[in-house]
């Protein structure tokens, strides 16, 4: 007996709790609480038991009976209150307030910045239309230098340019600053190359300069592999191998191991588990004298990494051109 | 570069269980980027030689014909079209399941069994361009087969044996050997495999040269000695020109080339082998059998090989007789010296030309060459005696008449002299970041043929000569040396140790990036990023003057050809895009701008005294919305003042007048220009069909910035309450609100606000009239105010507004 009164006031309360209308409340109160109801039928049963456990079960039915009423009056409650209330569609879409969007680009930047600014990397800015000397030739890129060949320029009268790598601020940085220095350089870039869905005249980069005593080649990968970790919120995993940039020496390919297949090769990282993330390496001596930095003293390494293709994989922009549309039906998605 | 595995094993023995794939992961990881590794056999599997037993037409169709083809094992029948066709033939047959291009044209397409109009066909007889052989064998006719008889090739072994096409080549980007003018050849290809794999490398041979034949009187003269490091060149009578034979082509195809003839084949196999590129003149072309070294005159034209006329300057590096160019120097040679079928006798040219020089020519008559690219790498000068050795040899070998027929010409002026580093051991281990044990440095710089020699923790290191011209010349290039073949996957990471330091203020860093995203999240604005030229249409609807953009000088195309002087013309153009999508949208973009009239505080170079043209950031935005101007404006004017709010300036509104728009204001602070805003003129779009309004402003940020203020301070909150009414009166519709707030605001201290809530016109309101309702706030600083108090200012404020304005009361 006991175990059907508790069961039938899990019953009640699961059905009360199911209930879409009040005239079904008024069937269960029948079925259940009226005088040929359910309970009743059970209570009929207490002259059956015996001596000795007639008081406690009786004390257990008046509180199950209790109980169920302050149920039912909370439910005739909440139905009697229902014809009141105004008309209403709560499936309707919400209203909301007209908010902007920032680009894709800048939230990518101010997200990797802040990384940065943890490991005590401050944010430069500098110039965009760039002279010969800062973008090419501080940079031990002479004038008739084959590596001027990888980056076909905008030229501008008076012989300036726009930049073609945010590595023109290394040199004025550490003019500027001198050492130790810590710092990145987001900022836009330009190539003057034909533009598909991969390539565009105009992109974002984000150039890292650290210049201080004893700075190795060690420094370098464990900085990169800390703080890729944290713009990816997740451990990765990093290698170098050789790669010719005339500003740094030696100079570096940083490969990411693939974080589709986990380096297990796919179709992502064309089968070898890793892909190329960017160019970096151990600051030129003659980058440094540049700046004024005494070479003998102080080291450093310099990388550049693709802002806008960090973009575009975190958020599958399958086309770069988008990013400059200024297409709302693209720029509101984000 | 395509590196062939069947050429450096001339000098080297790979491992025999080397996986192509770990070769160029070696490769990748210790000297160059492999960007595909291709294997030549795999293009023509399940491709075999064929006899054409028997040959018959075929019922259906005039061009057809049913062949049965004998291929070892088995007999197809295959149905062809191919014009050439004969019993006996031997010929290439793709059996089903090789792929094949369709006439040679188009992706490659598996073979089935197909019944050709009924009649069923087993495979293909191949022409050469549908094989990928069309460069190895070119055909006339489309409907030409490649006939293989002339090899006398067993029946039904596979064409890659067969035509000994069985090498693996793997392709090397090209970027990333820029510095290596040593890995342009396979025999320095070979030179560094050897380093990697620790192999034992044979020596590079060449026959002496046989006693000449003093027939020609061979001159050569080195004007430009600055430009040219080496000119060696040698005469030759009574060659055959004649197609290579077939070792030769299947070399150069190896390497990407395509076959010419035995003279200029041997030219190029020499330039793929060992990396110097080299020429060979028609000698009856030249005129007194005299070669000169020197500058064009500007102005000057010459038809190179490839038959363009190329317009020539002081840059150009030019070959000469006593008459005429001959030749680009380290270019291209020209059409009225090039070998022939005619040709008997040739001058060979093996020289070393400054590389900067070439790379400039190469730019000037905008052609690149695989002899230009190879120069300006700066080659070793060295190089030129193998490589005229090499080329005499092979020439020899290949045209059984032929003699050498003069002296060799030796001109040398090698500036590179030999060069030795002192590489302090420290410096390796300190740059690398770890210990490397001194016997691994000796051996890894002795594998890439460094002498070494190490006392008291320092190495002195000779070059080899074929490093020596610019690629190392630096302690530094020693410790990549190392590092690289050391392998950098042997590095235990670990985080620099270094000092704290004062935190920097960055306060336009900070200002852009609380504005935007004050603009984004809370003013409904979407950011935009637009390009850095300008739309020059636009920017005439705007006003703005050509003359003070600046210009590009490389650029072909109208859309790059100035940069923006301001923001709004991108934008405008980017509205009007997107007016077919939306009608009520508010853009902004945050970028520099381009002023070819003024200049920035930013130098040109360390001696300061030259800068760059000025290029502040602008701050710029647009709000179309289909509704009226004075809405319009008023939501613009709403942004714009929130903007003052987070950036607590107080800068005035002046109203000025500017041709494309109906109302603008300049936005001043202490006298200077911040920005500008206003709604533009209706006809600025061509096509408004939604009537939409477009209000637009402008800031120069830089300039705001400075007046940023962070003093932002609490105002203490009022003990008293204030008391408010409000009015609303029929006025004459030009009186401008800004007049009656300044008459009203005089006439107590008390009044702390006035503010309209309601301004009407139209149907029930007097012609020439408007209905203007407002908020009017009491509040005094030292007492609570009597409702008395309110009521005798309102009674004055109506009398006010009756005698300035004949206002009328409404109810």
């Amino acid at each position: 007996m006991e175990n059907k009164l508790k069961s039938l006031r899990n019953l009640i309360e699961r059905e009360l709790q199911e209930i879409k209308d009040s005239g079904k409340l008024e069937e269960l109160k029948n079925k259940y609480l009226g005088r040929k109801g359910e309970l009743n039928q059970i209570l009929k049963g207490l002259k059956d038991l015996a001596e000795s456990e007639r008081p406690r079960l009786g004390q257990l039915a008046n509180e199950v009976k209790e109980e169920l009423a302050v149920l039912f009056a909370k439910s005739e409650k909440v139905w009697s209150s229902k014809g009141q209330a105004e008309d209403l569609d709560p499936s309707l879409p919400g209203i909301k307030n007209e908010v902007g969007t920032l680009h894709p680009s800048t939230l990518v930047q101010y997200e990797i910045e802040s990384a940065f600014s943890q490991m005590g990397f401050a944010v430069y800015d500098g110039p965009q239309l760039e002279s010969d000397y800062y973008n090419f030739t501080a940079l031990n890129i002479p004038a008739d230098h084959p590596a001027r060949d990888t980056q076909d320029t905008f030229w501008l009268e008076g012989n300036n340019l726009l930049r073609t790598h945010t590595s023109n601020l290394q040199v004025r940085m550490l003019q500027k600053y001198g050492a130790p220095f810590r710092g990145i350089f987001p900022g836009r870039v330009s190539r003057y190359e034909s533009t598909d869905a991969s390539h565009d005249h105009t992109f974002f980069q984000l150039e890292g300069l650290m210049v201080d005593k004893d700075i190795t080649i060690g420094n370098l990968i464990a900085t990169m592999k800390a703080l890729l970790s944290a713009v990816f919120k997740r451990e990765v995993d990093v290698r170098l191998r050789p790669g010719f940039f005339p500003f740094v020496e030696p100079g570096f390919e940083m490969d990411i191991k693939c974080l589709v297949c986990e380096g297990k090769g796919c179709s992502v990282c064309k089968q070898s588990g890793w892909v190329e993330l960017m160019p970096c390496g151990m600051v030129h001596p003659k980058v440094l004298e540049a700046g004024n930095i005494d070479s003998k003293i102080y080291s450093g390494f310099a990388f550049g990494l693709g802002l806008t293709r960090m973009v575009m994989m975190k958020y599958r922009i399958d086309d770069i051109r988008l990013l400059e549309s200024g297409d709302l039906r693209f720029l509101k998605q984000f | 570069m395509y590196l062939s595995l069947n050429w450096v094993k001339e000098w080297l023995k790979l491992p025999k269980d080397l996986n192509p794939h770990d070769l160029a992961n070696a490769l990748t990881m210790s000297t160059v980027e492999v960007e595909e590794i291709i294997d030549q056999s795999k293009n023509l599997d399940k491709i075999v030689v064929g006899k054409i037993k028997e040959l018959s037409a075929h019922p259906q169709a005039d061009r057809l014909q049913v062949c049965q083809v004998d291929l070892g094992e088995t007999t197809e029948q295959i149905v062809c079209g191919g014009s050439n066709l004969s019993k006996g033939m031997l010929v290439a047959v793709a059996k089903v399941g090789s792929q094949v291009k369709w006439h040679g044209q188009g992706e490659l397409v598996t073979l089935e069994t197909v019944k050709i109009r009924g009649i069923e066909s087993n495979g293909m007889i191949a022409a050469s361009s549908e094989i990928g052989l069309g460069d190895l064998f070119p055909s006339t006719d489309e409907k030409e087969i490649l006939d293989l008889t002339h090899f006398h090739f067993k029946v039904g072994q596979n064409l890659s044996t067969a035509l000994d096409l069985n090498d693996i080549i793997i392709d090397i980007d090209n970027k990333s050997i820029n510095h290596r003018p040593d890995l342009w050849g396979q025999y320095g290809l070979a030179r560094e495999l050897a380093a990697i794999y620790r192999l034992k490398l044979n020596s590079y041979t060449v026959k002496d040269l046989p006693d000449p034949k003093s027939e020609i009187k061979l001159k050569a003269e080195v004007e430009a000695k600055d430009k040219c490091y080496r000119y060696l060149t040698v005469a030759l009578k009574n060659v055959t020109v004649a197609p290579s034979p077939w070792w030769l082509k299947n070399k150069l195809k190896a390497v990407g080339i395509r076959s010419i003839n035995n003279i200029v084949d041997v030219t190029n196999y020499v330039m793929y082998e060992l990396g110097q590129p080299m020429h060979a003149f028609d000698a009856q072309a030249v005129v007194g059998h005299q070669l000169r070294v020197i500058s064009a005159k500007k102005g000057d034209k010459f038809v190179t090989l490839d038959g363009v006329k190329r317009r020539l300057t002081e840059d150009c590096l030019m070959i000469a007789d006593s008459e005429k160019y001959l030749a680009v120097a380290g270019v291209m040679g020209g059409q009225n010296s090039e070998i022939n079928s005619a040709t008997k006798d040739i001058i060979l040219e093996v020289a070393n030309f400054k590389a900067s020089s070439i790379r400039k020519a190469s730019t000037v008559i905008a052609l690149r060459s695989e002899s230009s690219s190879r120069f300006e790498k700066s080659l070793d000068p060295r190089l030129t005696e193998l490589a005229l050795q090499k080329a005499v040899e092979l020439i020899l070998n290949l045209n059984e008449e032929a003699y050498l027929a003069s002296a060799v010409v030796d001109i040398d002026n090698n500036p590179f002299a030999k060069l030795t580093l002192e590489v302090p051991e420290d410096l390796i281990n300190a740059r690398f970041g770890q210990i490397i044990p001194t016997k691994d440095i000796k051996d890894i710089l002795t594998r890439l043929q460094f002498g070494v020699e190490y006392k008291k923790k320092i190495f002195t290191i000779s070059v080899p000569s074929f490093r020596a011209t610019k690629d190392i010349s630096i302690p530094e290039d020693i410790v990549e040396e190392v590092a690289r073949c050391y392998g950098y996957d042997n590095l235990t990471p670990s985080l620099p140790q270094v000092a704290l330091r004062q935190p920097i203020l960055d306060v336009e860093h900070d200002a852009a990036k609380s504005v935007r995203f004050y603009l984004a999240l809370s003013q409904g604005y979407n950011e935009v990023y637009t390009y850095p030229f300008a739309n020059m249409l636009w920017a005439e609807k705007l006003d703005l003057k050509v003359s003070q953009h600046l210009k590009m000088t490389n650029t072909l195309t109208q859309d790059l050809a100035y940069l923006n002087l301001s923001l709004l013309p991108n934008l405008l153009a980017r509205a009007e895009e997107n007016l077919r999508f939306f009608k009520n949208f508010k853009i902004f973009e945050l970028e520099r701008t381009f002023d070819k009239s003024k200049k920035s505080a930013f130098a040109t170079d360390a001696n300061q005294d030259k800068f760059l043209p000025l290029q502040n950031k602008h701050l710029s935005g647009l709000e179309v919305s289909a509704t009226s101007s004075e809405r319009a404006f008023l939501q613009m004017k709403g942004t714009l003042q929130s903007l003052q709010h987070l950036w607590q300036i107080d800068w005035t509104w002046e109203k000025i007048e500017l041709v494309h728009s109906q109302v603008a204001f300049q936005l001043k602070n202490q006298g200077l220009i911040l920005g500008t805003c206003g709604i533009f003129n209706d006809a600025i779009l061509a096509d408004n069909k939604f009537k939409v309004k477009i209000a637009w402003w402008d800031f120069d940020f830089s300039t705001v910035l400075k007046y940023i203020s962070q003093n932002k301070f609490y105002q203490s909150l009022s003990k008293f309450p204030s008391i408010n009414r409000d009015l609303a009166i029929l006025i004459d519709k030009n009186i401008l609100w800004e007049d009656l707030e300044k008459e009203l605001k005089k006439v107590s201290p008390l009044l702390i606000k006035v503010e309209p809530f309601d301004v009407f016109t139209g149907t029930g309101i007097p012609d020439g009239k408007k209905s203007l309702a407002f908020h009017l706030e009491f509040k005094s600083t030292d007492k609570t105010l009597e409702s008395e108090d309110a009521d005798n200012l309102l009674a004055e404020i109506k009398q006010l507004l009756n005698s300035k304005f004949s206002a009328i009361l409404r109810q």
